[in-house]
């Protein structure tokens, strides 16, 4: 064992590692630049070096990756990779009252714990962990999904009605496209540009980050709350939360490294499962939601968690944990190492220098990523919004391309963008959308196929409802579920009459009117989801057809209490309206630029054009110019950052 | 950093321009595969790249651009260059299969298939510890238990599900077909127990080892990786079929760009090394290329696979 050690630690190696940690940290901080595009970039490295450095690089770049994608979360709102999703919930909040430093500190800690609890479940426990992965069958996925959904009520917390119609709209927009359970063409509406769905991650950038955007132009205020003086990482601070948190991050870790281990679950999965499950047990202030670190602790150690737990079914089984795996796992068989039992029972080399060099590569990630995490919050927090709004833009639009290298998975992206603004200020919080869209074509495949199973063996109800795994996460969904309505239940028993609800104020006409054309925008899609799902063949129309059924009776439900209570849950918009319409216009347009004057130049144009949308404050013409060109200058460097080193086709 | 990383990009574009070739390939070659990785489209594909590199010196770049079990990249191919710099992987019987299901943006016509290398030729796969021991164990329970056996697979309209289809209609079964979403989630349910057998290839033997057992492949003779396997003819069952794969390029390339990209391809598939690491994975080459037996190839197994479906009632 002692040799693995040795030949992990080699000069090289350790380099590689730092390298790996780093570059994947940046990588993962890109939304739309993947963990799995950056180890693929990488295979062909694999041929001329030797298997076992290239393999710490990919591992390193990979666990770096995943913790990346806190810094958008926390800093931008905007999930850098799938798997922080659920940072945004009390990262943002967190930044917004200018504690992003410290939730950037936090999340690299827990990153580096929930790391190494991953690698070393990998190194002792990969066998009999991977066995039990096996006992997930369809309906366990399928519960897992709903049990996902069960966070609605949590994250709805304004407007729970809303949350759940939002849920049901995330769900729909999964169902587009070819079904995988069925290989029907659903809801494409004669387009071929929807054929292959609605891609997950560009969602994500366009429903978090675009109404951001449109935010930031449409005031002068600074985007996040400066600090007075630089405050240094806030170590101390960081690592007494983590010892505040110290049984939160250890199930978290737990979490992420057994939803790693199931193949096709990921980190997204898992990061949210860990959430709910700290949510539910935190007794402390403020709650989850509204800036708590816990809810950083329990995501960040979870998802890099889901890095070791990944490769266990990859390297015991043969079967990839998550996408960034099954391309190591393409590099390994090259090599000529068969995966299965028997790699760990022999002692094959490769994977425990492997293994070493990731727990190497997770260690080295606290430094790397404290660094880095502090000049990605400084940068933010500096940058005069003139700049920041082109450059987040510009890469909102550039990894949004390179995830499946589609012009019209941009134009998505944006209206996406705009419907999650208009939501989020009609009340209908984006993050249950997210959920939908996240976990629906899990939960229906899962669905479908213990449908077919249940139906053969003549027993539906004990396929769906009689497993005994399924009946344990049906009954944390129960009540994780219940859970932010206990208060009141509570209140319901113990005082006997219910004390009156502090009366709220009844809406103004043009707000209840808002809302009712929202509803019935709602409805209506809820409509037309049905009328579309008519002509499908059964297996491709059972699951949206049930979830349209129940969003349009969740409308009429909210149109009833819009018509006996007239309470009106908005957010209210502030600032230039010319601005904000213009961002999501100029973005658009520049899609179609591309093709026609080519990616540089229509990328230069729309930073600039979005500069001048940006920009509140009287510059002089100096500082203009400095402005300009900086801006320039960074979208040219990133242009050729994706073209050349990730070979990505831009247009 | 953000200027690091530009000085990064520029070292790195100077190194990649300085390619010089005359005829194919003229710099590195984009390599789409139309799905995740991890399936056999990515593996073989990866078996390919270090060929391609040690034979024509250039980068072979594997990308891939999921979506709509193959649809979206198939849809988009050619609108790409044809000038040899763009090639895609391709299916049977994907696009054979998939342009008659419904309007998926492409036809089986329009695209320029330029070499086929390889299948995986259907397997009927069981855990170790099945009771089934031979083909017959499962047809025998099959018959006493209609629908009880289950399968898993991957996909609908694919060659394992075709394979359901074609073999329960000659062995006069029915047995109950569990789409699953690529072979990788159709063998964790194998393994698992959620089903008692799958439908899958020879190269899930390969993968497995000696956690599964092939109770019969799909070919004309006996893989060399599995000798103890019958082929189902051998069992008394006419069925050689599987996934066939190969390349295609932008239909704007010009006979020669054709001939060549066929040509490397064919290249790989006569290096020794290549085709023990194929064998080692359970795939079985094949080598049709560019021009009439392409054309007769494609045609022919059109006929096979399309009145499969329609017996099936995939397509109408």
């Amino acid at each position: 064992m002692l040799e693995f050690v040795v030949g992990a630690l080699s000069p090289l190696n350790l380099l590689l590692a730092l390298l790996g940690v780093a570059a994947g940290t940046i990588i993962g901080s890109i939304p739309g630049l993947t963990a799995t595009m950056a180890v693929a970039v990488l295979v062909p490295l694999t041929f001329t070096m030797s298997p076992d450095s290239a393999l710490i690089l990919m591992g390193a770049i990979y666990t770096g990756a995943i913790y990346g994608g806190a810094y958008a979360a926390i800093l931008l709102n905007t999930p850098g990779t799938p798997s922080a999703i659920a940072t945004t919930f009390d990262g943002y909040p967190m930044a917004k009252r200018g504690d992003g430093d410290l939730a950037v500190s936090v999340a690299c800690i827990s990153s580096v714990i929930g790391g190494l609890v991953g690698a070393l479940a990998l190194l002792l426990l990969a066998p009999p962990l991977a066995e039990a992965a096996l006992a997930f069958g369809p309906v366990e996925y399928f519960w897992l999904a709903v049990f996902g959904l069960s966070l609605i009520a949590a994250l709805s917390t304004g407007d729970f009605l809303k949350g759940v119609i939002g849920a049901c709209f995330g769900l729909l927009l999964a169902m587009i496209g070819i079904s995988e359970t069925s290989a029907e063409v659903r809801f494409t509406f004669g387009s071929n540009v929807l054929l292959g769905g609605v891609e997950t991650v560009s969602a994500l950038i366009g429903l978090y980050c675009i109404p951001v955007l449109i935010d930031l132009v449409a005031t002068p205020d600074r985007h996040l709350k400066a600090p007075e003086q630089t405050r240094g990482f806030r170590l101390p601070e960081a690592f007494g939360l983590l010892l505040k948190n110290k049984i939160n991050v250890m199930r978290s870790s737990v979490v992420g490294t057994m939803v790693g281990a199931l193949p096709g679950a990921g980190g997204s999965i898992a990061g949210l499962v860990a959430y709910s499950e700290a949510r539910r047990t935190n007794k402390g202030k403020p709650p989850y939601g509204e800036g708590n670190p816990g809810g950083i602790v329990a995501t960040e150690s979870a998802n890099n968690a889901t890095v070791g737990g990944g490769f266990i079914p990859t390297l015991v089984l043969g079967i990839p944990g998550t996408p960034p795996d099954a391309v190591i796992l393409g590099a390994l068989l090259v090599q000529g190492v068969r995966t299965g039992p028997s790699l760990f029972a022999d002692g094959a080399s490769i994977v425990y220098t492997f293994i070493f060099g990731l727990l190497l590569a997770t260690v080295l990630m606290l430094p790397v990523g404290l660094m880095i995490g502090r000049f990605a919050y400084g940068a933010i927090v500096r940058a005069p919004k003139a700049a920041l709004v082109p450059v987040v833009a510009f890469m909102t639009v550039i990894g949004t391309f390179a995830i499946r290298n589609s012009l019209s998975d941009i134009a998505i992206m944006i209206v996406l963008g705009v419907i999650g603004w208009v939501a989020g200020k009609r009340g209908f919080s984006v993050s249950p959308i997210v959920l939908g869209l996240i976990l629906g074509r899990i939960a229906e495949q899962g669905f479908v196929q213990s449908w077919t199973i249940g139906e053969a063996i003549g027993n539906l109800w004990g396929q769906f409802f009689g497993r005994p795994l399924s009946m344990a996460i049906i009954a944390l969904t129960l009540l994780t579920f219940f859970y932010p309505f206990l208060p009141r239940l509570k209140q319901v028993f113990s005082r006997g009459p219910v004390q009156a609800a502090p009366e709220r104020e009844r809406a103004s006409k043009p707000a209840v009117a808002r809302d009712l054309i929202a509803l019935l925008i709602a409805g209506g899609i809820a409509l037309l989801a049905l009328q579309q799902s008519a002509g499908l063949n059964p297996e491709a129309a059972v699951f949206p057809e049930t979830i349209a059924m129940a969003m349009a009776v969740l409308v009429l439900m909210a149109l009833l209490r819009l018509a006996l209570t007239r309470h009106v849950s908005e957010v209210s918009v502030e600032g230039s309206w010319l601005r904000m319409i213009a961002l999501p216009v100029v973005m658009l347009a520049a899609v179609f630029a591309f093709p026609a004057l080519g990616f540089a130049i229509t990328a230069v144009l729309l930073g600039l054009a979005l500069t001048v949308i940006a920009q509140h404050d009287r510059y002089s013409a100096k500082s203009w110019a400095i402005l300009l060109a900086s801006v320039t200058g960074v979208i040219v460097a990133c242009t050729l950052l994706f073209s050349e080193v990730l070979s990505v086709p831009l247009p | 950093m953000k200027l690091k990383s530009a000085l990064l990009a520029l070292t790195l574009a100077a190194f990649a321009g300085t390619a010089s070739a005359e005829d194919f390939p003229k710099g590195s070659v984009d390599y789409i595969i139309p799905f995740g990785p991890g399936g056999e489209s990515d593996i073989t594909a990866r078996f390919q790249q270090p060929f391609f590199e040690k034979l024509f010196g250039e980068q072979m770049v594997v990308n891939y651009q999921p979506g709509g079990g193959g649809a979206v990249g198939w849809s988009q191919l050619n609108n790409m260059a044809g000038d040899g710099s763009v090639i895609m992987g391709i299916n049977l019987p994907h696009i054979i299969i998939k342009p008659e299901q419904g309007d998926v943006g492409f036809k089986t016509d329009d695209l320029a298939a330029v070499y086929m290398f390889h299948y995986t030729p259907d397997a009927i796969v069981v855990k170790a510890d099945s009771p089934y021991m031979t083909l017959q164990d499962l047809i025998d329970d099959a018959k006493a238990n209609p629908k009880q056996v289950i399968f898993s697979g991957s996909g609908k309209g694919t060659a394992n599900h075709l394979a359901q289809v074609q073999f329960d209609d000659m062995a006069d079964i029915e047995s109950t077909y569990v789409s699953f979403k690529g072979t990788g989630a159709s063998v964790t349910a194998l393994l698992g127990e959620q089903v008692k057998a799958a439908w899958g290839y020879t190269t899930v033997g390969a993968a497995q080892g000696d956690k599964v057992r092939l109770l019969a492949v799909a070919m004309e003779e006996r893989h060399p990786a599995f000798p103890d396997v019958p082929t189902f003819r051998e069992l008394g069952f006419d069925m050689v079929s599987g996934a066939y794969r190969g390349i295609a390029v932008p239909n704007s390339a010009s006979e020669e760009v054709r001939t060549q990209v066929s040509d490397a391809i064919k290249a790989i598939n006569a290096d020794a090394e290549f085709q023990q690491k194929m064998l080692d994975g359970g795939f079985a080459l094949v080598d049709v290329g560019y021009g009439a037996d392409m054309d007769a190839f494609i045609a022919e197994k059109a006929e096979g696979y399309l009145s499969a479906a329609r017996s099936a009632g995939i397509i109408e």
